[in-house]
């Protein structure tokens, strides 16, 4: 049965699709899908105010691939519910308004943990998923570092 | 033969994204910093807090690299 139920992950350099991904993670029993997307925001004002022109993203793709296909497996050991699974990372050069990532957990009803399922896989991407953004800002740039460590095995 | 893989800031320090080291066997991750800080000295200082993986698994510095494997050195990531 799980075989049945589609994940699809990506890294790409193309405009991330919202509609075509929705229409690959929903089955004819899905009747909600809880959809995470992250933008590039040109201006911060929490903690350190500050403009961002753009980010440059880049990856290490088969290992970033595989450990999004483990947030997803694991996302489906503690939501049983969920039905279909997108997850997808957009690289390269991207400006503010634009949309990076994105992630969408489908399933028959919307009371069945799809936002925590969702929230989940978003958080976790950004814990494990070797993907890297350097801050072009008006007076320089630098790459921007995680806080976390994966251990052996995760 | 080990290929050895940097990205982001390791990338810039090392000024490569790529590299091949002829490792004895039971060679560690630990092992191969130093070899890589040696080599590159840019890197030096920092990958003490980077992260490593063999063959796209995380390792720690106690990892030992099998022959052929790919390893790769890099920050904790900063995707979404």
């Amino acid at each position: 049965m799980p075989d049945l139920l589609p994940t699809v992950v990506a890294i790409t350099e193309d405009e991330i699709d919202l509609n075509a991904l929705i229409a690959e993670v929903t089955l004819d029993s899905t009747g909600a899908s809880a959809i995470f997307t992250g933008l590039v925001r040109g201006i911060t004002t929490r903690e350190n105010p500050h403009e961002t022109v753009f980010l440059e993203y880049e990856s290490y793709k088969p290992m970033a691939e595989a450990k999004m296909m483990q947030v997803a497996n694991e996302i489906r050991s503690r939501w049983p519910a969920v039905e279909g699974i997108a997850i997808v990372q957009r690289i390269g050069r991207l400006y503010p308004r634009t949309p990076t990532v994105l992630i969408a957990c489908t399933a028959a009803h919307r009371d069945t943990g799809v936002f925590d399922a969702a929230r989940y896989g978003i958080d976790r991407l950004k814990e494990i998923v070797p993907v890297w953004k350097k801050e072009v800002s008006p007076t320089g740039e630098t790459w921007i570092e995680g806080e976390y460590f994966p251990k052996p095995g995760e | 033969m080990v290929k050895v893989l940097f990205f982001a800031t390791l990338k810039d320090k090392a000024r490569t994204r790529q590299a091949d080291f002829d490792l004895p066997e039971g060679t560690t991750i630990a092992q191969l910093k130093s070899m890589v800080a040696e080599r590159y000295p840019g890197t030096d200082g920092m990958l003490g807090h980077c992260l490593a993986s063999i063959n796209h698994n995380y390792q720690a510095d106690d990892g030992v690299i099998p022959s052929d494997a790919e390893v790769a050195f890099f920050p904790p990531v900063s995707g979404g």
